[in-house]
């Protein structure tokens, strides 16, 4: 634990930022919306961070604190009210492929086989709606199929399941092809809301050892909402806690806590009391925080 | 075996018992009808309000295997039943509807594409949404007069009511529809490259297909519904058109038979769909 806490944000990542490039930057982001006629509700306030290159951030806080809201502004499915966004470089306006998602539900085309979900992210973006008829498509089909049948096994899936339905498959398994999915498209940024929420625990638990060694085999930056203390403990490299500034409508969540961890995973067994105090202690800063306890940080810890 | 009341939601009849309950009342119209006939040929044997089964048999036979017209194809005497059938009354009828019928669903196509947009796209929402709202609340058969002073009184007026009729409607269907398509699909569809048009026709357009058709089902009734409309104020040939003519001469034994095989017809298209859905999207049946 000790390892994991001397280790505050600005010195870690002061150690890496040479030989990293940001992958996401958020910059004086705030989102508010309309209730009523004259007042607004803020969920993000002024909220700023740089998220390197094969990162694995885990957005932590209670319902409601803007965690998806980020997320959805990251992925360019909405636009922030003030600030700005870039992901590789260039700002996020819309929906793209520079991020490959994951949502807790209907994260698969119902009406695709597993394998037809698979290949249709290398279809589409290499032939468009009428790109079928081209010279070709048949072949590189063909061979997308492989390499898709290929990623089902990485993933721990069998060849048998290539041709289910998602309604056949468990919650599990699904989330395994569209985890499959996002990975067949090679995006750097892996985007995942809540992705195992809905899983029963022993499934959850085998999905998070399966994310880490993918995440450890191909370093993509992976931010990944969850409102599980001890899954962002154990899955990310920096866990991030928002947490709003007050009880009001005028007050809008900001990082309550910046926290790096370990690149190789926490070594501290998961039911063992030094991590259960980890997991408390990072809790209480989800639970509506003062800037005080910000700046404060690194003393508490 | 127990006794259930028909009033218990968790009664579980065997197949059996419930088949045969779904036919009771086919049956219970049919002794009804009987009965009725039989009583009223008691008082009246020339009568023709309730016809007897050997006078239905007669409307049939003039319906299935005899001309409409006297100067339509005559076939020899020698000629087979199908022959006869193909130059038959009820066929020149059938063919003459189901023409209107077809063209008519087929120019449905382009109201299911506008659905698709309006649902999808928000300029095409914002331009054409409260349009069709409006226009679903006008009555179409309001419209005939209309459509007979600018289309004539041929085929264009009628195919013009019924796509008039039952586009407004099909098209609110659909964009719900398309609206209700889960924010997640479309987004994930975006973030695996696709394009505006991958999205509605690739993702949004094939997962609510199976909705479509059975949307098209359930629009089966009104479309006919209108074609009947049509044909009977301004026709020369057609289902419709037959039936309003032998209402004239009380013919209720060429009537019957031709309400049941428009019933027939219906059904049959609407069973065809129904195969055709499940064949095409077995992963929408669960």
């Amino acid at each position: 634990m000790v390892s994991v806490l001397n280790n505050p944000p600005e010195v870690f990542s002061n150690l890496q930022k040479d030989q990293q490039s940001t992958a996401i930057r958020i910059a004086g982001v705030s989102v508010s919306y309309p209730v009523g006629k004259k007042h607004r509700k803020t969920i993000l306030d002024d909220l700023s961070l740089e998220i390197e290159e094969g990162e694995f951030v885990v957005l932590l806080g209670e319902t409601g604190c803007g965690k998806s809201t980020l997320l959805r502004i990251i992925l360019g499915q909405e636009l922030p009210t003030s600030g700005s966004i870039s992901v590789a470089g260039s700002p996020v306006e819309r929906v793209d492929a520079r991020s490959g998602y994951v949502p807790q539900k209907y994260s698969l085309f119902p009406d695709r086989t597993v394998l037809d979900n698979l290949i249709m992210g290398p279809e589409t973006s290499r032939y468009h709606i009428l790109g079928r008829l081209k010279p070709g498509f048949r072949a590189f089909r063909r061979q997308v199929r492989e390499e898709a049948l290929k990623q089902l096994q990485h993933m721990g899936l069998q060849a048998s399941d290539a041709g289910k339905y998602p309604h056949q498959l468990s919650g599990g398994m699904q989330q395994r092809v569209a985890i499959a999915q996002a990975l067949m498209m090679k995006s750097r940024v892996l985007l995942m809301d809540e992705a195992f929420s809905a899983l029963d625990p022993g499934t959850r638990r085998s999905l998070q050892r399966l994310l880490r060694s993918v995440w450890s085999e191909l370093k993509p930056t992976v931010v990944f909402v969850t409102h599980n203390t001890a899954e962002a403990l154990y899955l990310g490299t920096r866990l991030i806690v928002l947490a709003r500034t007050g009880h009001s409508d005028a007050c809008g969540s900001r990082v309550a806590l910046d926290m790096k961890l370990p690149e190789s995973g926490m070594s501290l067994h998961r039911n063992g009391k030094e991590f259960m105090d980890l997991v408390e202690h990072v809790e209480s800063f989800s639970c509506g925080v003062s800037h005080e306890t910000i700046s404060n940080l690194g003393e508490t810890i | 075996m127990p006794f259930h009341s028909p009033f218990d939601i968790q009664a579980r009849p065997n197949r059996l018992f419930a088949q045969a309950l779904s036919c009771l009342l086919f049956v219970l119209c049919v002794g009804l009808y009987l009965q009725t006939s039989a009583k009223r040929h008691h008082e009246n044997s020339e009568d023709r309000v309730v016809p007897n089964v050997h006078q239905l048999m007669g409307g049939i036979h003039a319906s299935v295997l005899e001309p409409a017209e006297e100067d339509d194809y005559l076939a020899p005497d020698n000629a087979s039943k199908w022959e006869l059938f193909r130059h038959s009354m009820i066929w020149k009828d059938t063919v003459a509807s189901g023409n209107r019928f077809f063209i008519s669903l087929l120019l449905l196509v382009p109201a299911v594409i506008l659905a698709l947009h309006i649902g999808l796209f928000p300029y095409f929402g914002a331009g054409f949404l409260r349009f069709v709202l409006f226009f679903d609340k006008i009555v179409a058969l309001s419209l005939l007069p209309i459509l007979f002073i600018l289309f004539g009184i041929d085929e264009a007026s009628k195919i013009a009511l019924i796509v008039i009729g039952v586009a407004p409607t099909m098209i609110l269907d659909v964009t719900q529809m398309v609206k209700a398509v889960p924010r997640e699909q479309i987004v994930k569809a975006f973030t695996l490259d696709a394009n505006n048009f991958d999205v509605a026709y690739r993702v949004v357009f094939r997962q609510v297909l199976p909705q479509i058709i059975n949307s098209l089902r359930l629009n089966l009734k009104p479309m006919m519904l209108f074609l009947f409309a049509g044909e009977m104020i301004a026709a020369s040939d057609g289902l419709a058109y037959r039936i309003a003519i032998m209402r004239r001469h009380m013919g209720m034994d060429v009537i019957l038979p031709y309400v049941l095989w428009v019933a027939f017809l219906l059904y049959l298209i609407d069973l065809s769909l129904r195969v055709l859905n499940r064949r095409m999207h077995p992963w929408f049946q669960s």
